[in-house]
């Protein structure tokens, strides 16, 4: 009988992201063993078929898991300990961290290894010299704007992703941009976040009293809060009614500052961060979900409010528009223009029931097949068998 | 303490750290006050290695060590000091920190983190930010001396928001302020502070060294200059959509910012999303001599800030011979008279700068000359550094107009 696949996923931190998380789960029902290396944020229960292999980031707990794999390799596995040293030695900046995070996986040496976050590839690509693939997600800011500020980023990524056995896409428009940096085209796959139809949560009609808008994201300036509340005050200066919540908007001064100067208190709520439950809940009362990003990947809150029946409009930025098309199943304008944000607004506001209904309908439709879990999942494993 | 001129008066300034090479205003108010025979006491939260020579006395805040322990051992010498050494002074804080309803657990607290103050005999004790007087209301006044505080635009316009009611104590207390331009004055008369208690001394620079006598040459390829740290407050994204809508409209410009900052990358990549980054030069943060030589190069200075207390920048600009281009951002409006001495833009609305910029760059060159001429001379009759240290001493003396 053959053996499973191991696959590593690794993003540093255990749990990672909720989009990490939904991967893991799902490959976890699959036929193959998942590795988790890094250091533990929070305890988590996974199935049988996840293993851990993580510390606590205390000096006693990194202490310790040194100790207990440096035994392990020094006594089983000496000759492959001398050559990651070598390797360590000449790269690391910190090499005793550097240590404990690459012993486990050369003892426990998986067969893939799948490193989420781009930024982080240089101290990965050791994992090949021991006979271990190396597939790299591409998502968000790592590709799409931080090697365009950073030099020496983007001459890193230019000399490590030749070295990549596989590539991760979460858009075509990332695996474009990575491109760039010397991704080769042929062992890049798009492969799209997906949803769980058990979580759909619907609420129809709305029945709000005034058009409630809602945006849900970390106070990142990527995230385009700022020119969302400057097309509010465009709204609110032609007399129409709406209140907007960011979630995730509070205590943090720049958008503070912004609806105190535009005076929009009454119509802007800047909401601190809340629990995933609740966020939900406020999403399928709202009667827009309003991305204004001037980056993405693909931005699961608005798969989310799709599943969730709730009417998305989106800039298009990243792979927006891989998922929205205007004016069918959601509403799409230009990055950084405020205006048309609020000119979009003005249209939405106007759109009657049926039409709404048939839009609602057609991107639940998209979610359906194009962003499901089971896809992604599958997807996802085709992607590690290949290799 | 007696109050005549023929009294050596001494001023205690308040502020986080010593002040920079490059942190012109504090170093020429202190040095002004000196040269006027004012004594000065500088009282800093944190004291760096390379700050020995400074010009005055320096008086740094205690620390209490990184440790638990440490920090209740010295929290125990603090208190044994302040009421050993200068009881009176203790009690009195003591006393009107518990007058301000303050519980017994903060006013202790008060008492160890402040007790540096007390052992210093000053005529005012003047706090360079809003935010330093906060937790230190009653201090001057358990000094037995007179109490100021400077608002600069982050402090008075940024802070509340940050921390709600953060001056609740304060602007109960009847103290003097010092603010930038009427614009904070205004804004301060709104929290009911007293009109007579607010005074406006706006910055000043050094005219002299900000001064070009090269003819400006008005080309095809529009140079324009900011100075400013890389911050939201500077309403660079939008100068960056008014520059796009310039090149939509195919004119030619460079832009150099002269700053460096935390939101680089949100700047870079916005460039490279507006198709403009080819048309940039972000500096970095450069010495006194390379801004004067920068700015001898350009021909339009742009501050289209969203926060701005005043803006020295502003100043230095004019003074050189530079088109100025500001918004109405809080102070900015004074700092340039719209259509006298520069052009103020409403902030926020990028299409109307990129219009505004597009008419200065076709004025006839007698246009141009006559705006540079007026602010020019108005930098150097209002904004120079010896009016400015006489308004402090007006303001020190009482003998305010």
């Amino acid at each position: 009988m053959k053996d499973k696949l191991k696959i590593a996923i690794y993003s540093g931190d255990i749990p990672s992201t909720t989009f990490i998380e939904r991967l893991i789960l799902g490959l976890s029902r699959k036929d193959c063993e998942i590795y988790l290396f890094g250091f533990t944020k929070k305890k988590v229960s996974y199935s049988k078929s996840v293993s851990v292999f993580a510390y606590n980031n205390t000096k006693i707990s990194k202490t310790l898991f040194l100790i207990k794999y440096s035994m392990l390799l020094f006594l089983f596995k000496g000759k492959d300990k001398r050559k990651l040293d070598a390797i360590l030695k000449k790269q690391s900046k910190n090499l005793l961290l550097d240590k404990v995070k690459c012993y486990p996986i050369l003892w426990h040496k998986p067969d893939i290894f799948h490193v989420q976050w781009a930024k982080g590839l240089a101290d990965w690509v050791w994992v090949k010299a021991f006979g271990i693939k190396l597939v790299l997600s591409l998502r968000g800011a790592h590709i799409n704007y931080s090697p365009i500020a950073d030099a020496t980023l983007a001459a890193m990524y230019k000399e490590n992703f030749p070295r990549v056995d596989a590539f991760h896409a979460v858009s075509i428009a990332i695996g474009l941009e990575a491109e760039k940096y010397n991704a080769s085209r042929e062992k890049i796959q798009v492969v799209y976040s997906g949803l769980r139809p058990d979580q759909m949560s619907v609420k129809l009609p709305k029945e709000n009293p005034v058009f409630q808008i809602i945006s849900i994201g970390r106070p990142h300036w990527k995230k385009g809060y700022t020119y969302a509340i400057d097309a509010l005050k465009t709204l609110k200066s032609q007399g129409f009614k709406f209140h907007y919540t960011i979630i995730g908007g509070a205590n943090h001064i720049e958008f503070s500052y912004q609806v105190h100067d535009l005076k929009l208190e009454n119509e802007v709520t800047l909401l601190d961060t809340l629990p995933y439950a609740k966020v939900q809940e406020l999403m399928v009362d709202a009667d827009l979900l309003l991305l204004p990003s001037i980056e993405e990947g693909i931005a699961n809150v608005v798969l989310e409010a799709m599943q969730n029946r709730t009417l998305v409009l989106t800039t298009d930025c990243g792979g927006m528009q891989e998922v929205i098309q205007d004016g069918y199943n959601g509403f799409i304008v230009p990055i950084r223009e405020s205006d048309a944000i609020a000119k979009k607004i003005i249209d939405i506001m106007k759109i009657e029931e049926k039409a709404k209904t048939s839009l609602l309908n057609n991107a639940l439709d998209t979610i359906t097949s194009q962003h499901s879990e089971e896809e992604m999942v599958s997807q996802m494993l085709a992607l590690y068998q290949t290799l | 303490m007696a109050k005549t001129r023929s009294h050596i008066q001494t001023i205690g300034i308040v502020l986080s750290s010593i002040p920079g090479y490059s942190e012109t205003f504090f170093r020429n108010k202190i040095k002004g006050l000196q040269d006027h025979g004012f004594r000065v006491i500088l009282f800093v939260d944190y004291l760096n290695t390379d700050d020995a020579s400074f010009s005055c006395k320096v008086v740094s805040a205690p620390h209490f060590g990184a440790s638990i322990i440490s920090a209740i051992w010295f929290s125990f010498l603090a208190v044994l000091k302040s009421f050993f050494v200068h009881p009176k002074r203790t009690y009195h804080l003591y006393q009107l920190n518990k007058k301000d309803g303050l519980p017994f657990k903060e006013n202790i607290r008060s008492l160890i983190l402040n007790h540096f103050f007390l052992g210093h005999n000053v005529d005012w004790l003047h706090f360079g930010f809003g935010m330093l007087a906060v937790n230190r209301e009653n201090v001057a006044a358990a000094m037995g001396s007179k109490m100021a505080v400077s608002f600069r635009g982050f402090d008075l316009y940024l802070s509340p928001l940050k921390h709600p009611n953060c001056y609740g104590f304060l602007f109960k207390k009847t103290i003097d302020y010092h603010v930038l331009s009427q614009e904070m004055k205004h804004d301060l008369i709104g929290y009911n502070i007293a009109s007579k208690h607010i005074h406006v001394i706006t910055p000043a620079i050094d005219t002299e060294f900000f001064t070009s006598h090269k003819k400006r040459a008005f080309t095809d390829t529009l140079e324009l200059v900011t100075v400013a740290r890389l911050h939201w407050k500077k309403g660079l994204e939008y100068t960056f959509e008014a520059l796009a809508c310039l090149k939509k409209q195919g004119v030619n410009f460079h832009y150099t910012i002269i700053g460096d900052g935390i939101e680089r990358e949100r700047l870079v990549f916005a460039a490279y999303q507006l198709d403009i980054l080819d048309d940039i030069t972000f500096a970095g943060k450069l010495p006194h001599d390379q801004v004067q030589k920068t700015l001898e190069k350009a021909s339009i200075y742009l501050q289209y800030s969203i926060q701005e207390g005043f803006c020295n920048a502003v100043l230095e600009a004019q003074s050189m011979g530079l088109l100025c281009v500001v918004s109405d951002a809080e102070g900015l409006a004074e700092n340039v008279l719209d259509g006298k001495t520069g052009w103020v833009v409403p902030k926020r609305q990028p299409k109307v700068l990129a219009q505004k910029i597009n008419d200065v760059q076709h004025l006839s060159i007698d246009e141009k000359e006559k705006i540079i001429t007026t602010a020019k001379y108005r930098v150097k009759s209002i904004f120079n550094l010896e009016q400015q240290n006489q308004a402090f001493i007006n303001f020190y003396e009482n003998k305010r107009k």
